[in-house]
């Protein structure tokens, strides 16, 4: 039970990770990236390969860094133009190019078989028990880092420049914001915390395949940003952890449903899931932490 | 009426299970703790179709031993997880299964990409793993033993088809296939087994998604093949075929089972189809565990991966008992010794097997999906194949070899 709770955890702090990246993008910036498996696939593979091609692991994690934040600048540059629904859609198909990429391009890749094998740091060293907690603890720390720094970039004037952008573009750039910098310095940053995601879990489960990022996991991600609190950092990662105690917690609420056969529980754990969001959406549609926006200073009045 | 008549009496079953239950503690703690086994199936996603029925032929044999007395006086618990057809959910059905349920041994997993993430968890913790996934890589993991599985490799496959081509006076073969895990290894052995015989091949990875396939098909044609082999799925090798005929190509037409199936032939013109060959795995129909698992439960003719889980489940409940221990290196250790021992008892369910073990006499198992015998790597030594024809509308048997 204890090493299932540890494994749960740390899947919670990935998927923290990836909360914050879509929070970043999404909650601040307003711009919409269904592309999030995508770049997560980015980061595992750059991270798997480097440190296949016998890098260290740091080095690895550094290089899935740099991958994702430029695959992140060239998908923005290729979806300059668009907003929305639109950009939405460009995102999604872009995540379906990453998948197809590592799907057919074997030399690299490895193709359908995946890469195993990926190297766990420390494990030899530490067994496979201590190697949990110090994964966990790990994985943990880089969540409080990167929540501890979107945070502050959330209440620095960079971030209500963002969020002036998410309200009405034009507006902003006629304060004299320059929006495309902003855009493309957001994107790049919120696909390299996508892609440190991505080398984290690799590192983790010390296997990926293009069978992983399937966009079912960009789907989790907005449920748990959607439920944690769109715009607030806090509320990502809160969001990430509830999704996941929660879609583990259904398999041990359908063993108490008596008289259903095992294709019933599974799809009443994908229902209840469905339904969970209706809920908070219905009950709570700013999220259970929401935005909190600053009230704007009052004026000196002057005598 | 009667699909509502079928639920609440699926209804009424379960609740008179859950109610027979609630009275089982008393006993079962008299007996000991149960033995935990975990099944790892689709049972959402891609592989959604086959999963449910895998799961109900081991929940049948599970029961039919419990009805008997159980294993080593302990009965048998199953516990069954949904991989979501995902290497992502799998991983945490595993994780469930193995650290929470405490599994002896986990059988079913159908994706190779689900069987390779699943895989390092289970040496690792000691459990034992039994698969119906055909990628090559599965059994080079470094698995020390702790995995079989059921399912022909594509070295195998790959050979078969190559072979057939030959045995046919193909001395051109051309293989046509989207990208699947097995693709490469497929076309790498179709060429081993038809260089070994002085032919040429040549092949094409294509776009299962594609409406049409003229350019791939004039491409194909260029090569100027005796033979083509469609390694595709239903509906793109349906499209595949279409093409072919409508550019002109009477050569030899070879397919697998679960793509040129009575669906496809009865959705094309009779002539796009005809004659085609189809090559698949076979069950072991005939065989008596075959008849028994039909019976078990209820399905006319069972898909290789239900043939398959239904052996896996047999042998482990029967290694459980030679070893006379239920951890997953003992399952490991001992499943050699039911599925293969020399001059062993014949048996093709557990019942008989446990009977004989209890009797103190070697046991091989022969079973739905055929002998059921594991090379040291964890495949399967041998497995029989089906060969069928179209002809005239219609899938007609050739041969089993």
């Amino acid at each position: 039970m204890l090493s299932y709770l540890i494994f749960t955890l740390t899947l919670c702090a990935i998927y923290g990770l990836l909360a914050l990246s879509l929070n970043l993008i999404w909650g601040s910036a307003g711009l919409v990236n269904l592309g999030l498996a995508g770049f997560f696939a980015v980061g595992a593979y750059a991270s798997a390969l480097a440190t296949g091609a016998g890098a260290p692991v740091l080095i690895g994690w550094g290089a899935a860094l740099v991958v994702g934040a430029a695959v992140g600048l060239v998908v923005t540059f290729a979806t300059l133009r668009l907003r929305d629904d639109y950009l939405a859609i460009v995102t999604l198909g872009f995540a379906e190019v990453i998948r197809l990429v590592a799907l057919n391009e074997r030399w690299l890749t490895n193709g359908s078989d995946g890469i195993s094998g990926i190297k766990a740091p420390l494990k030899a060293e530490l067994g496979t028990q201590n190697f949990a907690w110090f994964y966990l603890g790990l994985a943990t720390l880089v969540l409080v880092i990167v929540w501890a720094l979107l945070r502050r970039l959330d209440a620095s004037p960079y971030g209500r420049a963002l969020k002036a952008i998410r309200e009405d573009q034009q507006l902003a750039a006629f304060a004299g914001k320059p929006v495309l910098r902003f855009k493309l310095q957001a994107f790049a940053l919120s696909a390299a915390i996508a892609a440190l995601a991505g080398a984290l879990y690799a590192h983790f489960q010390s296997y990926v395949s293009p069978d992983h990022f399937q966009p079912l996991i960009t789907i989790y991600i907005f449920l748990a940003v959607t439920a944690g609190g769109v715009g607030r950092p806090s509320g990502a990662v809160l969001g990430a952890y509830l999704v996941v105690i929660f879609l583990e917690a259904t398999r041990f609420i359908t063993e108490w449903v008596p008289g259903l056969q095992p294709v019933q529980l599974a799809a009443t754990r994908e229902m209840l899931i469905g339904i969970a969001l209706i809920l908070v959406l219905h009950l709570k549609p700013q999220g259970i932490l929401p935005e909190r926006i600053p009230k704007a200073p009052v004026p000196p009045t002057t005598a | 009426m009667t699909a509502f008549t079928t639920d609440r009496r699926t209804l009424l079953a379960g609740a008179a299970a859950l109610a027979g239950l609630s009275a089982l503690p008393g006993r079962a703690l008299a007996q000991g703790a149960p033995i935990k086994i975990g099944t790892l199936t689709p049972l959402t996603g891609a592989g959604g179709p086959y999963g449910p029925v895998m799961v109900k032929a081991v929940k049948a044999v599970v029961d039919e031993v419990n009805a008997a007395g159980g294993v080593l006086g302990r009965k048998v618990e199953l516990i069954s997880e949904d991989d979501q057809t995902s290497p992502e959910a799998g991983v945490r059905a595993a994780r469930k299964l193995i650290d929470v349920d405490k599994v002896s041994a986990i059988l079913g997993t159908w994706s190779s990409a689900v069987t390779t993430a699943v895989a390092p968890l289970c040496w690792e913790s000691k459990t034992f793993l039994a698969t119906v996934s055909g990628a090559d890589s599965i059994t080079q993991l470094p698995h020390q033993g702790y995995l079989i599985r059921t399912q022909p490799n594509t070295t195998l496959q790959g050979r078969k088809f190559g072979e057939f081509c030959i045995a046919e006076k193909a001395k051109r073969v051309f293989f046509l296939s989207p990208q699947t895990p097995f693709a490469k290894s497929q076309f790498d052995n179709i060429t081993e087994a038809v260089k070994k015989a002085g032919g040429e091949t040549g092949s094409l990875i294509y776009d299962d998604k594609k409406p049409a396939y003229r350019s791939e098909v004039d491409e194909v044609l260029r090569f100027k093949p005796d033979a083509i082999i469609f390694g595709g799925y239903t509906p793109d090798t349906a499209v595949m075929l279409k093409d072919a005929y409508r550019a002109g190509y009477t050569g030899l037409k070879v397919a697998f089972g679960y793509a040129v199936n009575q669906k496809l032939v009865e959705s094309v013109p009779a002539e796009v189809v005809d004659k085609t060959f189809t090559i698949a795995p076979s069950p072991a129909e005939g065989s008596k565990a075959y008849a028994r698992l039909v019976k078990m439960i209820g399905v006319a003719s069972p898909d290789p991966y239900t043939t398959q889980v239904y052996d896996q489940i047999n042998l482990i409940l029967m290694a459980i008992a030679i070893a006379g221990d239920t951890s997953g290196t003992a399952i490991k250790d001992a499943v050699r010794k039911v599925s293969q021992a020399q001059g062993g008892a014949k048996v093709d369910n557990a019942i008989d097997g446990l009977k004989a073990i209890a009797a103190k006499q070697p046991v091989d198992y022969d079973g739905a999906s055929g002998p059921c015998d594991f090379t040291e790597t964890g495949d399967i030594a041998d497995c029989q194949f089906r060969y069928e024809q179209v002809q005239g509308g219609k899938l007609a048997l050739v041969k089993i070899a």
